[in-house]
């Protein structure tokens, strides 16, 4: 199994530089987020830690045969669903375990850290449908719309399961995220446009008819449908921030105000004007674009487009097609977190919460984002070259 | 597995691979459009829109605080103070947007190092809450496991759970529990309150009353030390006289009255700024109050303030400069205090409570004097008299004969009676109509032959009875029965409105009365009406219709502020003028000059003629005057307890103006249910009326006249007396 190649040759290079850059950016963006003293805590050091305890985590992830996570998948998979189970009975109480943070019962609260189920079970979830789909290709070597729709099927099935409990917490940005990769994979898996486009294109025209009835046909969805007011709420201040500056809207007011004020150029490193709550975790964005302007922000886009890049050409690099669908996973999980937590500052989608990869404080968001691109480092570590696209990790 | 199955498996992967690469590139695609997009949105807010977020920057925290602009003050004609501003001190707290609990808990301990604070306004309810806030652990300890898990295993979301839970917590915090809380931590407490009670960025009054000059030194000293705290000079609102009509006006701690709530908001009023809620301060409110100074508070991005920029400077409020005369007003209360005083303790005066007295410029309308006052009863049962000033605009009466002049001339316009006709005075009998005669001729069979001027100065019923028959298109003929349709009486009752009876004066002050209009009148009771026994009018209107005859028919509009001033430059002086009240002529009486100088004449003679009803009391006046009395028989329904419910008593009016050639005052005089005894004939009314124009006289020859613009002190009578 162990290429003949040196380590150093193995070791994705480039895509190390990009997450070195990541880290540059993310405890300049922190060091200046936390002199708005909404908190005590000097937040530098930490994310600096857990960016440490990050490479640990990728080396070793690394370092274990890649051919194991296509193995331990479905395993991985059911322990992730265990202990979202287990979050979700766990008891709740103030000063408990799992005492709901901002209204959501989504934390293991320890002494040490708060740890997030979600994130890890965003990862493995990610392994076990790539497994499943490969599988599905071994046994039906010629597809037909009837197996694409057999395979669709277990893919969506195989979404619900962690896609119910996190709606149950309820953390409805990580439940996008889910939806996001698996609209990603299905993308890839190879199932028939014809399959795809009428799916794709009816979900969208329903989320288009939903807004169009949330604004035009409230009494309809709130009498016949049970929607909440505060569900109607968000989509209002989402699109008419300004009408509710002083409670639902004032994140999104202040958020643009800090980035539209910081122009092209910027306002300087630390030299912010406006006050946005919890800049250093989910609006994190804010600071980068006030003091950097759109140079600065841009600058911070681009990067996370290149990683998508580097991304993208280590998927189509690789020789099986687990790999590939892996990779997809992690580039439409990133990419969608990125698209989501960066519009929500520029009112180009609703707000939700969710912190931007790499850049946002908070260590299981970094450390189940650094696990994932792990899972990219070890792929690409152990991949064999030049020898025939055997499908070696089916046998 | 078997090599060919391997080999075909191979060859399908090799076909997704390259199947899946290209679909990569078209999701590597959809990704590129989307972080474009992101750009796209960048570019518009940081590059188009730019410019437009930073100056919502600079304008965002321009506020107009409480910097405590003094309200306008009010004198009297003659420059005396009435309502003044005391300035006291006051330690305020500013809360900060990103203000937390602890340091705002932090900041009251260090306060209540400071000062003293009274406690008395803390609630349980506030107690609870601090409790919870000290001793988290404590209070949630004070709730069982078993509650907590029945309460967090029952339904509800998660805030109506935690709602539950606080309720719980809070039926444990009893009285006995919060006991334990210390001095210390209450005046730590009763401090806190006050901070949290305030809004974001408004400075809120944290001790005002009762703050010492040492405490407020303390405090001044060490601002530093305590982020938010400030001391100010705030004032109080002073009146210098019991006048209830000045008004009166919110303090800071009670704030904008609710039910006003949205109307001052939406003119830049804060939650807790002084409004006026009655009469002068109310009417005058948006004069009154001054303009607050807007400052733009520079925040930094902690949200913290850094600075403050004054963008634009505060105003203390205008100045109102009333055409009340505070040494007349003075006066002329002391008149009819007495007189109240007097008659309460004379015979049949259970049901005698008020007496009014309004004096304003016929010409002008300005209000000179307006006395309202209401006897009630002491601690040692001795009558003791209230202001009632505004009596004289809410409370209605039925006025008898002091109206006649307005049933002459509704006569006249409308061409039943003739200038100086002769009509006899007989007492009157209709079919199902009580026998109507005047008060000098009860004899059935006596015919007195009367002229219209006569008629007024000796009072005649059966004249103006036989005129508003005529005006009902009937002739008085013995024991006949007569047709009367209600717009006979709407004739009548538009006729009296030209001269202000029975709708509203439209005197600078709000909640007036328009009097009442007796709903269904039947037949006979339209002469009733013509003497003033059936609708009710208010003292001042009263005052308005002897104006209207006075200058010669103008219903002129009373008003009780003269002048709008800015605030005084010096001190010493009034401030200029901003705005001069111009007298505003209501509407003119439909009748000639002639017409109205036979009844002026008329009013001449019942002060001089010896058969006028007032020559008693004015036929030595050292001045011209005219003017009506009027008596009206009522029956008493004000109070259902009273023992005198529904019986008959009387209620005396008088209305004159002085001098008669050229009126400078107009005055009314009612005073209702003076007596029980139908017999007692008494001139309390005219005696009023002498003594209020002699007042008047006496003090326009000491005034030396000239304007004067010097602020005065407020009138005192012990000071006059020197």
């Amino acid at each position: 199994m162990q290429s003949n190649k040196n380590f150093a040759e193995r070791v994705d290079w480039p895509l190390a530089f990009l997450l070195f850059l990541f880290m540059a950016v993310s405890l300049i963006a922190i060091a200046s987020a936390q002199t708005t003293e909404q908190y005590v805590r000097n937040f530098v050091p930490y994310q600096a830690a857990w960016y440490v305890i990050g490479a640990g985590i990728i080396t070793g992830v690394m370092m274990i045969n890649s051919s194991l996570y296509k193995r331990a998948a479905y395993l991985l998979y059911g322990a992730g669903i265990l202990l979202l189970v287990a979050l979700m009975l766990a008891p709740n109480g103030p000063g408990q375990i799992a005492e709901p943070v901002n209204g959501a019962q989504a934390w293991f609260r320890t002494p040490i850290a708060n740890l997030q189920p979600a994130e890890l079970m965003k990862t493995v979830y990610i392994l076990g449908l790539a497994r499943m789909i490969t599988g599905h290709h071994g046994t039906h070597l010629i597809p037909s719309i009837r197996s694409d729709a057999a395979l669709l099927g277990k893919i969506l099935a195989m979404m619900a399961l962690p896609l119910f409990l996190i709606l149950q917490q309820p953390d409805l940005g990580t439940a996008l995220v889910f939806i996001a990769i698996t609209a990603g994979i299905i993308v890839v898996s190879g199932i028939s446009w014809r399959l795809i486009l009428p799916i794709f294109g009816g979900i969208a025209a329903f989320g288009a008819l939903l807004l169009w009835m949330a604004i035009h046909m409230q009494d309809f969805l709130s009498d016949r449908l049970g929607l909440k007011p505060y569900m109607f709420a968000r989509v209002y201040t989402w699109l008419n921030p300004y009408a509710y500056a002083e409670n639902e809207g004032y994140n999104l007011v202040a958020a643009m105000k800090a980035i539209g004020s910081g122009e092209l150029f910027g306002k300087g490193f630390m030299d912010r004007e406006v006050y946005v709550p919890e800049n250093h975790t989910d609006f994190i964005f804010t600071v980068i674009a006030e003091e950097f302007g759109f140079i600065g922000a841009s600058l911070v886009i681009i990067l996370f487009f290149m990683l998508i890049y580097r991304l993208t050409r280590i998927a189509i690099e690789m020789k099986d097609l687990f790999s590939m669908y892996v990779c997809t996973g992690i580039i439409a999980m990133i990419t969608f977190h990125v698209f989501q937590n960066i519009g929500m500052t520029i009112q180009l989608v609703p707000i939700t919460g969710i912190p931007l990869p790499f850049i946002s404080y908070g260590g299981s968001s970094l450390m189940g984002n650094m696990l994932a691109i792990g899972i990219v480092f070890g792929l690409r570590f152990h991949q064999k070259r030049r020898t025939g696209l055997t499908s070696d990790f089916s046998s | 597995m078997k090599p060919t199955k391997s080999r075909r498996a191979s060859q399908t992967d090799l076909k997704m691979k390259s199947n899946s690469s290209f679909r990569l590139s078209i999701l590597f695609f959809v990704i590129f459009i989307l972080f474009s997009l992101l750009i796209f949105r960048l570019g518009y807010l940081q590059i188009v829109k730019g410019e437009d977020f930073v100056r919502a920057i600079e304008r965002r925290e321009e506020v107009p605080v409480n910097t405590s602009v003094p309200r306008g003050r009010m004198f009297d004609s003659e420059g005396r103070l009435l309502v003044d501003n005391d300035p006291v001190n006051a330690i305020t707290y500013t809360a900060m947007r990103s203000a937390d609990r602890e340091e705002m808990l932090e900041t009251a301990s260090r306060l209540a190092a400071l000062i003293d604070q009274p406690a008395d306004r803390v609630t349980k309810r506030d107690k609870q809450d601090f409790y919870i806030l000290l001793y988290p652990e404590k209070a949630a300890g004070l709730v069982t496991e078993e509650q907590r898990t029945a309460i967090l295993e029952g339904g509800g979301t998660q805030q109506e759970k935690q709602q539950q839970l606080d309720s719980l917590v809070r039926e444990q915090l009893t009285d006995e529990v919060l006991a334990q809380l210390t001095q210390d931590q209450l005046e730590v407490l009763a401090i806190y309150r006050e901070m949290t009670s305030g809004y974001a960025l408004s400075p809120q009054i944290i001790k005002s009353d009762g703050l010492t000059e040492e405490e407020f030194a303390r405090v001044s000293e060490r601002l530093s030390e305590l982020p938010g705290v400030n001391t100010v000079t705030d004032w109080r609102r002073k009146k210098m006289t019991d006048l209830t009509i000045l008004g009166s006006t919110t303090t800071p701690a009670e704030g904008i009255p609710a039910n006003k709530l949205d109307y001052f908001l939406a003119r830049g009023y804060s939650r807790n700024d002084r409004v006026g809620t009655s009469f002068l301060e109310e009417q005058y409110e948006s004069v009154l109050q001054g303009q607050k100074t807007v400052v733009k508070k520079v925040t930094d991005s902690k949200g913290r303030i850094s600075d403050t920029i004054t963008v634009k400077e505060g105003k203390a409020g205008q100045d109102l400069v009333l055409s009340l005369d505070s040494e007349l007003q003075k006066k002329l209360e002391t008149i009819v205090t007495d007189k109240l005083i007097e008659l309460k303790k004379g015979p049949h005066s259970e049901l005698l409570k008020d007496a009014y007295l309004v004096m304003m410029d016929p010409k002008t309308g300005e209000v000179l004097s307006l006395v309202g006052k209401r006897v009630g009863e002491g601690d040692n049962g001795q009558p003791v008299v209230y202001d009632h000033a505004f009596g004289t605009f809410t409370a209605a009466y039925e006025m008898g004969s002091a109206v006649k002049g307005a049933t002459l001339l509704t006569g006249y316009a409308h061409d039943v009676v003739d200038v100086g006709e002769v009509i006899i005075d007989e007492p009157m009998k209709l079919k199902s109509t009580p026998v109507m005669n005047s008060v000098f001729n009860k004899e059935m069979g006596t015919r007195i032959p009367l002229t219209d001027k006569e008629a007024i100065a000796r009072s005649s019923n059966v004249y103006m009875s036989k005129i508003a028959l005529r005006l009902a298109g009937e002739e008085y003929v013995y024991n006949s029965g007569i047709r009367i349709e209600p717009e006979d009486f709407r004739k009548i009752r538009n006729s009296f409105a030209q001269f202000g009876l029975g709708v509203e004066t439209g005197i600078d002050l709000p909640g007036e009365a328009d009097g009442l209009a007796s709903a269904d009148p039947q037949g006979g009771s339209i002469m009733y009406q013509a003497i003033g026994q059936l609708d009710t009018y208010t003292p001042l209107q009263l005052a308005q219709y002897i104006s209207t005859i006075a200058n010669g028919g103008y219903r002129m509009e009373p008003h009780i502020v003269k002048e709008i001033r800015s605030p005084s430059l010096d001190g010493e002086t009034l401030g200029p003028i901003e705005t001069v009240i111009q007298p505003e002529v209501l509407n003119r009486i439909d009748n000639t000059q002639e017409e109205i100088q036979q009844v002026k004449e008329g009013m001449r003679m019942a002060y001089t003629s010896p058969q006028g009803t007032a020559a008693r009391y004015f036929a030595d006046a050292p001045y011209t005057a005219a003017g009506k009395t009027g008596t009206a028989q009522v029956i008493y329904y004000d109070d259902p307890e009273s023992p005198f419910y529904q019986e008959e008593s009387l209620t005396l009016t008088h209305v004159g103006f002085a001098p008669y050639e050229n009126p400078e005052i107009a005055y009314a005089v009612v005073i209702p249910y003076i007596t029980t005894d139908l017999e007692y004939v008494i001139g309390a009314n005219s005696q009023i009326a002498r003594a209020a124009a002699d007042t008047y006289f006496k003090l326009k020859a000491e005034r030396d006249g000239g304007d004067d613009l010097t602020i005065k002190p407020p009138y005192r009578p012990e000071e006059a007396a020197e």
